[in-house]
């Protein structure tokens, strides 16, 4: 399991001639294991958070540990090994790849790793089984429906067996059954996998399946009287 | 090499995702490497067959200011004249006659020569691969045929060849590393003669074969010889045998050396080709780069793939070019003027390193589109597309 550490996290940017500060100043201590929702309006910084938690961006200052490691200062190349080893990470739009089956797109992750054809071939099944979408691994993402997509895009984010899940509105493109179908199985995989899992989200259903709910707002996190800034 | 190997199937996909784009490259690519190639083994044909090396001791003796078989005519017994001169081996008197004086694909060159000579002098440099000398001893329209020529002209042993007004039958067919015996048919000079229409019979001869005694002293007999009949009616010039293929067929040189500029210009259209192909199709997957990278592929194994991908069309591409290269030059195509003849044969290293410039363009096309496609920020990626 991991933990998360964000110590005067800040990312800013230049729009023209504007410096956009999505993340400002940000304290957070996520403990191992927890399965958090992560709300907030459009703009508050939610999805920067969750980018640069995954090391997919810089913050500008401050510290970032996840499992003790200041992830903020590894070359890009580290980060991508660290990742490998460490992160899955589930998009809204899925990103699966068009010209790969959903077992190719979720052996993706296997690729770069020591492993063999049959050693991957009982990790893909694995991981498809885990998401309900094992009937479907020769169909292309064009043959699949969004909630079937989604199954892929997770099975291919648990497939390495990573400690951290993060997932950018996962359900932000599914109807209402595929939705619930997706937040279960996520709360499944943070209970019976161990995963730490961090959830961004504007569906307000998804509190009722995570253990502890954050807001940010305008970067910062929104905290109620008395709530202290260490999570679940 | 295990790691490329689990990355090809997603490069191979990857190639097949944009059907007729990759068909078009690698067509354009083939086609390119195969005039590369093609153009190449020509320029490698004239140049081994005008190079003069150090183990050559065979000079041709022409009648001086010609430079055609129809107007070469020296008299038969300047062969004893010739023999008498210090450094002469033997002099073989040659009466010659082709299909067609001008450079074409297909010409038909008949050689004749006297019988004894011919068997002494140049039987043990060929190989019969069909027929006998023996037969070809008894009768006297009796020709052995070059092979290049015989499949040319597909004829076998006991066909009748007839070109140029010429009719002979066809007793032996004959291999030999010299391409000017490859593409010509060896007939009696008395039968050449007598059934040549221009150049009179009997005692008219085309050209002196001269073997030399000392390959060193090419130069020294050369002007011996020119010398001795400075003052006949029929002076000659004498040159060595590869010197005098390359005077003759200098327009063909001039026009093979011009080519050799298209190979050059169909490397860069394969190096152009395939960094447009990869080019595109970077800029096609900028989100999945991204993907790779956010599922851990570092930058540099990223920009490996891409470049891997270019390599792989020039490959593919080179290799299927090389192959109809390959195919056609089976067909031993020539060039003959002046009764000589240029061939053009697939050498397996120039082949090789044909392909090999091929991966090796397609390499670096593909490097700048996959230092780019490394560089470029993962989530700025995602909000790209």
């Amino acid at each position: 399991m991991i933990g998360i550490e964000c110590r005067a996290l800040t990312k800013k940017f230049m729009k023209g001639e504007t410096t956009i500060t999505p993340l400002d100043s940000l304290d957070l201590v996520i403990e191992p294991g927890s399965f958090l929702a992560l709300m907030g309006p459009s703009g508050s910084g939610k999805t920067t958070l969750l980018n640069l938690i995954a090391g997919i961006d810089r913050p500008t200052s401050g510290e970032l540990l996840v499992d003790g490691l200041d992830i903020a200062h590894l070359s890009r190349s580290r980060l991508a090994r660290w990742r490998a080893e460490k992160v899955g990470y589930i998009f809204q739009l899925y990103h699966l790849v068009p010209v790969l089956t959903a077992y190719e797109n979720v052996e993706l992750p296997l690729l770069i790793h020591p492993l063999s054809r049959k050693e991957r071939h009982a990790r893909v099944q694995r991981a498809l089984e885990l998401a309900g979408i094992a009937d479907r691994h020769d169909h292309y993402p064009r043959q699949l429906s969004g909630g079937q997509e989604q199954r892929v895009a997770i099975a291919r984010a648990i497939v390495a067996d990573p400690p951290l899940l993060l997932a950018d509105e996962p359900t932000g493109d599914l109807d209402r059954e595929s939705s619930t179908a997706i937040l279960k199985l996520l709360r499944k995989l943070s209970e019976d996998l161990g995963k730490t899992l961090l959830v961004v989200t504007h569906d307000i259903a998804t509190t009722d399946y995570a253990q502890a709910t954050l807001h940010l707002e305008k970067g910062r996190l929104v905290t109620e009287p008395g709530e202290e800034q260490r999570h679940a | 090499m295990p790691d490329l190997l689990r990355v090809l199937p997603l490069i191979a996909k990857q190639i097949r995702r944009r059907p007729l784009r990759s068909a078009l490259t690698l067509c354009g690519i083939a086609v390119a490497m195969f005039l590369h190639s093609t153009i190449d083994a020509m320029r490698d044909g004239v140049e081994r067959a005008t190079r003069v090396t150090a183990e050559d001791s065979v000079l041709v003796v022409y009648r001086e200011n010609r430079y055609c078989p129809f107007t070469s005519r020296l008299p038969q017994y300047y062969g004893d004249r010739i023999e008498a001169i210090d450094g002469v081996a033997r002099a073989i008197p040659m009466k010659i006659k082709v299909s067609n004086c001008r450079a074409s694909l297909d010409v038909v060159t008949f050689r004749g020569a006297p019988p004894e000579q011919f068997v002494e002098l140049y039987v043990p440099d060929l190989e019969i691969i069909a027929g006998s000398v023996d037969a070809w001893l008894r009768r006297s329209d009796a020709a052995l045929v070059g092979e290049a020529l015989a499949t040319r002209r597909r004829v076998v042993v006991g066909d009748r060849l007839d070109a140029a007004g010429i009719t002979v039958t066809v007793a032996g067919i004959i291999r030999s590393d010299e391409p000017q015996d490859e593409n010509v048919a060896y007939t009696h000079l008395s039968f050449l003669q007598e059934t040549s229409q221009r150049g009179g019979t009997g005692g008219v001869v085309t050209q002196f074969q001269v073997k030399v005694t000392d390959p060193t002293r090419m130069e020294e007999v050369a002007r011996a010889i020119d010398a001795e009949f400075a003052r006949d009616p029929d002076p000659t010039a004498t040159r060595p045998e590869k010197a005098f293929v390359a005077a003759a067929a200098s327009d063909v040189i001039e026009i093979v050396e011009f080519a050799s500029w298209l190979g050059r210009a169909a490397l860069i259209a394969v190096f152009a080709l395939i960094a447009n192909s990869i080019a595109l199709a970077v800029r096609d997957r900028v989100r999945e780069h991204a993907i790779l990278e956010t599922v851990g592929f570092t930058p540099a194994r990223i920009a490996g793939l891409i470049v891997i991908e270019g390599s792989l069309l020039g490959l593919v591409g080179g290799g299927v070019g090389a192959l109809g290269s390959l195919l056609l030059l089976r067909q031993r195509p020539s060039i003959g003027m002046e009764g000589l003849t240029v061939e053009f044969t697939a050498q397996p290293g120039a082949i090789l390193l044909g392909l090999f410039l091929a991966v090796a363009l397609g390499l670096a096309a593909g490097l700048l589109p996959a230092i780019r496609a490394a560089r470029r920020p993962i989530a700025g990626s995602f909000r790209a597309v």
